[in-house]
């Protein structure tokens, strides 16, 4: 190693330290907004540049457009299984008479901002996608995003000017206070590294089956009561485990994400510590 | 070379990693074009050019995306470290020195961002992030390093490129 490279390496770091404590303090936000407002056009034109050389690669074992075919029909299952899964839980809801009602009752009128994905992580750790609305629109950290189904997506993580990140619900950060809505046994739906999803804390006793449907609880305030997240894709019990293993199946398109919505009626009433 | 050039590189390589790469995922992981070809850089023209490079690509790819610049940096230093191993030719081939350090500094990498999570509140399973993340980063990355390195051997300085390579 030469003098120079030393320096080189030396400076490297130390603007890593710095740069990560200015972003602690978001002294970096308006560059970063800056950023994306100069570069998201030129994203843009390139991902639209390459996207058909992406769609010969991704789909080289495909024959003709499978791959459209097959986005097509899971939107319209998406469609079909929110508006069945609704029907189901406005029956459960009204025969039941839960205080679930009225915590809908507080959010009578859901109001949505539509907003397009701009941009992904391009790590393999993270599950974030970016956003072209942000705190100048009235998106603020914490919201919840769902799909045009009504599927749920996940939350707003960090707030720009312009912009903002996504956490999907894939992501390992996240976790969505969850319940089975057959059985009513709850649980909470944690992202992982392998991108799948987990219903952690469920009891060896609740009845768990594969093909039920999880949704939100709305417990803890941070996400409102009956949006769908998926349905149950394994359950494994061993007798020596305090809690069962239920892997979930997202139902929203993740990986396809081109529009989402900002629930903006709701703002998360996030629990304060104990 | 000259800065200017090798920044102006380095900010398409970060626009293109951000915009593009994720796109092309292989067994569902996205390759790191910016890491591999920094290193094939490495390797052809040596560390004194590349640390420029490696600046500049990860500010700018912090800024466009969801890692902090900080982080992004932090992430991509260690190959400044593994550089060394090219100075003290501890390896004669060049294309397998490209395969190993690829390999890792991928880890490397991925290590970084995954201290970043655990640190911020995220879970610590190691299994599925070794098994489903770096592992196979470091395979599909060093499968597109074979490529990228017979592209970049004609960057190669004219006086070194007389001599065998593989």
């Amino acid at each position: 190693m030469t003098a120079r490279t030393l320096v080189w390496t030396g400076f490297i770091a130390i603007a890593a330290f710095v740069l990560m404590a200015a972003n602690r303090l978001t002294l970096l936000d308006p560059v970063e907004n800056l950023t994306l407002n100069v570069t998201s056009p030129v994203q843009s034109a390139m991902r639209d540049t390459t996207r058909p050389i992406a769609d010969w690669v991704n789909n080289i074992t495909d024959a003709g457009g499978l791959s459209r075919e097959n986005q097509r029909l899971r939107d319209q299952n998406e469609r079909l299984t929110n508006d069945l899964t609704r029907a189901r839980e406005d029956a459960v809801q009204a025969q039941a008479a839960q205080d679930l009602n009225a915590v809908r009752k507080q959010f009578p009128n859901d109001t949505f901002l539509a907003a397009s994905v701009v941009s992904r992580d391009s790590s393999n750790l993270r599950s974030l996608v970016a956003i072209d609305r942000g705190s100048a629109d009235g998106v603020k950290e914490g919201m919840i995003v769902v799909t045009e189904g009504r599927s749920l997506v996940g939350t707003v993580a960090k707030v720009y000017s312009n912009y903002s990140w996504i956490m999907l619900i894939t992501d390992p950060k996240s976790a969505v206070s969850a319940i089975v809505q057959e059985s009513r046994a709850e649980g909470v739906v944690a992202g992982n590294y392998d991108g799948a999803l987990k219903m952690e804390f469920v009891g060896q006793g609740a009845p768990v089956q594969q093909g039920d449907f999880v949704i939100t609880s709305g417990v803890g305030g941070g996400y409102p009561p009956g949006i769908v997240i998926g349905r149950v894709s394994t359950v494994g019990k061993t007798p020596q485990d305090l809690f069962q293993h239920v892997n979930v199946d997202y139902l929203a398109s993740l990986t396809q994400l081109e529009h989402v919505l900002v629930l903006t009626s709701f703002v998360p009433n996030r629990l304060p510590p104990p | 070379m000259r800065y200017w050039i090798g920044g102006a590189l380095a900010i398409v390589l970060a626009l293109v990693q951000a915009a593009s790469v994720e796109q092309f995922k292989i067994l569902g992981i996205a390759p790191n074009l910016m890491l591999v070809m920094l290193v094939a850089w490495l390797v052809v023209r040596g560390l004194e050019d590349v640390l420029p490079m490696l600046f500049v690509a990860g500010l700018t790819l912090g800024l466009v995306g969801s890692q902090t610049p900080g982080l992004v940096l932090l992430a991509l230093l260690p190959i400044a470290g593994f550089g060394v191993l090219r100075e003290l030719h501890v390896v004669h081939s060049d294309l397998v020195l490209v395969l190993v350090l690829v390999a890792a500094s991928t880890v490397a990498y991925e290590l970084v961002l995954l201290a970043s999570v655990v640190v911020s509140g995220g879970t610590l399973d190691v299994v599925p992030a070794f098994s489903h993340a770096i592992v196979p980063a470091a395979l599909v990355n060093m499968a597109l390093a074979v490529p990228v390195f017979a592209v970049m051997r004609l960057a190669r300085p004219a006086d070194s490129r007389r001599r065998l390579a593989y």
